[in-house]
């Protein structure tokens, strides 16, 4: 969307800039700020292209490891170990959960960690990409599952840690999952695992029936759309007034006028640390069977083991 | 003549209340920023005072084992005691760096001397089959997890802020206003690793 603006031969221009940028952090705040530009026009051009650039670039400071994206369902068997059926009934169980609960548990089986980091430090970093848990809440929990690394752990988000202690985690992973993994009953050892975690979970948190995926039908949330508003609004004032102006007093017109107003850059405009929960339309489609996150986060809370 | 000082007038009018309002738009940013680290300080001292509740627990677990070596025991016990001698402002971030790093020190020594102790514990048979001591592994493993987080989360918090006070136009108006730039945690010391733990503050979480 771009925003130009001409009135006729009093020649005031309002400078194109894209409204919409994602600005993570460090945006400078609305400087306002005007003066009459003697410049030549590709000049001006130039300038207005920096200006805009700049306040792209803190947007892109850092470039982190690609994560496994947002899962579609409660019940991810990414490794294909697990037999359809049991896939279909634990999905349908998590799902149940929330309606009951609201608290998003999720379940990833990967083939192998693809990290060169801990699994601790993975499973922390996927957790809060996939924002698993309401926001402010935080009642998220993600079993994790390495095949090939024999290692399990649960990451459970900051609501959860009272139900879900590192001790309780730990308990769950060795008792309920390591056994059956050891023995390669997988889907038994995934059954009791998610019985074990929703049974701790169960009564911490209550539902409405319904899931993030259901209300999420189309279009992600807009955040931090209205942060921006009382700039534009100001913008648009400015524009009227000064058209007004130049329409009166004809002194005004000759040089061609440039007008910047700042932008909002907004602080916390997004959700949280990740992605910002924006511009994820991709999944949750299909009326309700499916997982999307919350905006839930996790501080490190969790436990596993090896089998 | 007097339509085009007219003019001036809106425009100086106009520039002035922009002007303004971006200031008190950079004030209550720096202000909701600053509120930020402070509300991250508090949770840094949260996750070392969970560390520092596990201690007895753990040490009464451990010295149950059958001759377990006591100077590892005495090292955590004096270790935790120092941290505890070491006076924080809980409420506020603190803004001189020999603060913070007195009070890392300290930590560093507590976790220094818990790892050693995990270290000492794979000579215990006992021990490793003892599930109260398992349950207890789990949740000071848990907790250094979390001190890593919420110190990295501090740092970011703290690089928003920093951030934020050297740009213009905050700049000014944190000058004015007294705000001055405040400490990162250090990013990696030998004595703060603690076991199986990854401290990489080289790539942020995401």
């Amino acid at each position: 969307m771009k925003f130009a603006l001409t009135t006729g031969s009093a020649g005031i221009r309002l400078s194109r800039r894209p409204v919409r940028h994602s600005l993570g952090e460090g945006g400078s705040l609305g400087e306002g700020g005007c003066w009459r530009a003697s410049l030549p026009s590709q000049m001006r051009r130039a300038l207005t292209w920096l200006f805009v650039l700049g306040l792209l670039v803190p947007a892109q400071l850092h470039a982190a490891e690609t994560l496994p994206p947002k899962p579609a369902q409660y019940f991810n068997d990414y490794a294909g170990v697990i037999s359809p059926p049991v896939v279909t009934r634990l999905n349908s169980t998590l799902d149940q959960f929330e309606r009951d609960t609201s608290s998003q548990v999720v379940v990833a089986i990967f083939r192998r960690l693809e990290s060169a980091s801990s699994v601790e430090d993975y499973a922390l970093r996927v957790f809060n990409s996939w924002q698993v848990g309401k926001k402010g809440v935080n009642n998220g929990a993600v079993l994790f599952v390495f095949i090939e690394n024999r290692r399990g752990w649960i990451q459970v988000g900051y609501g959860l840690e009272g139900a879900l202690p590192d001790a309780v985690c730990f308990q769950i992973v060795q008792n309920e999952l390591a056994p059956g993994m050891r023995a390669g009953q997988y889907d038994a050892a995934l059954t009791a695992s998610v019985r074990a975690i929703l049974q701790a979970a169960r009564g911490e948190y209550k539902g409405n029936g319904a899931t993030v995926g259901d209300k999420r039908g189309g279009g992600g949330p807009g955040g931090g759309r209205a942060n921006r508003f009382p700039f534009f609004l100001i913008f648009i004032i400015a524009a009227i007034i000064l058209s007004f102006i130049s329409r009166r007093g004809r002194g005004w017109g000759s040089p061609g006028f440039v007008f910047w107003s700042g932008g909002g850059g907004g602080w916390g405009s997004g959700g949280g640390w990740g992605s910002g929960g924006g511009g994820d339309g991709g999944f949750s489609g299909g009326g309700g069977g499916g997982f999307s996150g919350g905006g839930g986060e996790s501080g490190g809370g969790g436990a596993g083991g090896s089998w | 003549m007097k339509k085009y000082a007219l003019g001036c007038a809106v425009l100086l009018v106009l520039f002035v209340l922009i002007v303004g309002m971006a200031g008190c738009n950079s004030y209550n940013g720096v202000v909701g920023l600053s509120q930020q680290v402070d509300k991250q300080w508090a949770q840094v001292q949260n996750v070392y005072q969970r560390r520092a509740d596990l201690i007895p627990n753990l040490v009464n677990t451990v010295s149950g084992a059958a001759n377990f070596e006591k100077s590892t025991l005495t090292d955590i016990v004096q270790a935790r005691a120092s941290v505890g001698q070491v006076k924080v402002n809980t409420a506020e971030a603190p803004s001189d760096p020999a603060e913070l790093q007195k009070f890392q020190e300290a930590q560093g020594r507590l976790s220094s001397a818990l790892s050693r102790l995990l270290v000492v514990v794979e000579r215990y048979p006992e021990l490793k089959a003892n599930s109260n001591f398992l349950a207890l592994q789990a949740q000071l493993e848990g907790t250094e997890n979390r001190i890593t987080v919420e110190r990295q989360k501090f740092n970011e918090v703290v690089q928003t802020y920093n951030t934020s006070i050297k740009q213009i136009p905050t700049m000014f108006i944190a000058r004015l206003a007294g705000y001055s730039p405040k400490p990162y945690f250090a990013a990696k010391e030998g004595s703060e690793t603690p076991p199986k733990v990854e401290f990489n503050f080289g790539t942020p979480a995401k």
